[in-house]
């Protein structure tokens, strides 16, 4: 018997055909901020741009799979919509203090609700988790570029988000494993070092 | 709103498709109505029926040049705030949330040009394709419902925050867009 196994032909059309489609893209759609599609784009790129906001999210996604049912599904739920809340205070120019700070102290405060395995009532996590969505709302919504098709860039911002918290909460998941919760505590150990060095380098400049 | 090499009645079709603040409307619509088996679709959708209907008519007159983003975005909003918290809406409710949003879609769905019977085809395509997105829509959510599955109901709830959250967002780009 060969032990050798054939490259599957199947494989191989495949993967000529996505060669083919890589040599068919083209760069000047990548800096459009104009239609539907380049709204779309700009938008989901929006929150993936800093690594504060991403970690955040992230962090809430971690908690609420570390907190279980209902925080699971009740933290991506309120989340979006208080975010939307603060980003439109932010597109109407509302001021809000201390956005920055209050950003990177997210970081600290989830991460480490994550890392040393917090388990809150279910409003107080809400609470906290919506009072920082504010925050990270309202940077979006001063930085959002008024050239973009509104619609189109608040589906891919929100989309973008919602993305974030899942990824997150998929990590999350491996909490049911002992090899899994090191893991996931590790990682919220990390995330509130990386809201330090933001910390401090805002207390800094 | 003619598309290039279509006839009128598809051409007419494909608009609610291709317009994003129509399709998140009548996403809202159905999930609003299909989110609690039983599916009760016969008040809704012949409220929605006839109202959509005769805003598309109303276009013809020339008096309505387009209803405001914010208006539409309004829409969804109240619909995926009531799909978001998740207790189930009366008929009233719910049948007039399908008037307001079949009302502010068909008054933004104006044929822009053509000769009558042109104009009456487009028209007629869209009022077609409105229908059957809040029809389909209703339909497979409350298919989805009906298994006893928490992350379904779960998927819709977020589905909902996530439409009210677009929907937010749109209000306040169309209002700082008038504050200019």
């Amino acid at each position: 018997m060969n032990p050798k196994v054939a490259f599957p032909r199947s494989h191989l059309s495949c993967l000529l055909a996505l060669g083919l489609l890589l040599l068919m893209s083209h760069t000047a759609s990548a800096h459009s901020e104009a239609g539907n599609v380049g709204g779309f784009v700009s938008g989901f790129r929006h929150p993936l741009t800093g690594l504060d906001h991403i970690v955040a999210m992230v962090a809430v996604g971690l908690w609420g799979a570390y907190l279980g049912a209902p925080a699971m599904w009740l933290l991506p739920v309120v989340f979006p919509v208080v975010m939307a809340f603060g980003g439109a205070l932010g597109v109407l120019g509302v001021p809000l203090p201390g956005v920055e700070k209050c950003i990177a102290l997210s970081g600290i405060l989830l991460g480490l609700a994550v890392g040393v395995a917090a388990r809150p009532k279910i409003w107080i996590a809400a609470v906290l988790v919506g009072f920082f969505a504010i925050f990270h709302g309202h940077a979006h919504g001063t930085e959002l570029p008024s050239s973009a098709n509104p619609i189109t860039y608040a589906i891919g911002f929100v989309v973008a988000t919602g993305l974030l918290h899942l990824s997150g909460i998929a990590f999350g998941l491996l909490v049911r494993w002992p090899w899994g919760r090191v893991a996931v505590r590790a990682a919220g150990f990390a995330i509130a070092l990386i809201g330090f060095g933001f910390l401090f380098d805002l207390i800094k400049a | 709103m003619t598309v290039q090499g279509m006839n009128h009645f598809t051409s007419g079709a494909l608009h609610p498709l291709m317009t994003p603040a129509h399709v998140l409307v009548l996403l809202s619509l159905g999930l609003c109505v299909g989110q609690h088996p039983p599916l009760r679709l016969k008040i809704p959708l012949s409220v929605f029926a006839v109202v959509s209907g005769m805003a598309l008519g109303w276009t013809m007159t020339g008096d309505i040049a387009g209803v405001h983003q914010a208006i539409l975005a309004g829409v969804a909003l109240v619909a995926g705030a009531s799909v978001a918290v998740g207790s189930p809406l009366p008929m009233w409710a719910k049948a007039t949330l399908c008037g307001a949003g079949a009302l502010a879609i068909g008054l933004d769905s104006g044929a822009d040009s053509g000769t009558g019977l042109a104009v009456v085809s487009t028209l007629l395509g869209t009022w077609f394709a409105l229908i059957l997105c809040v029809l389909n829509g209703a339909h497979y959510v409350s298919l989805a419902a009906e298994k006893d599955k928490q992350w379904i109901h779960i998927g819709i709830r977020v589905a909902g925050s996530w439409i009210v959250a677009i929907s937010l967002l749109v209000v306040a780009f169309a209002l700082r867009k008038q504050g200019r």
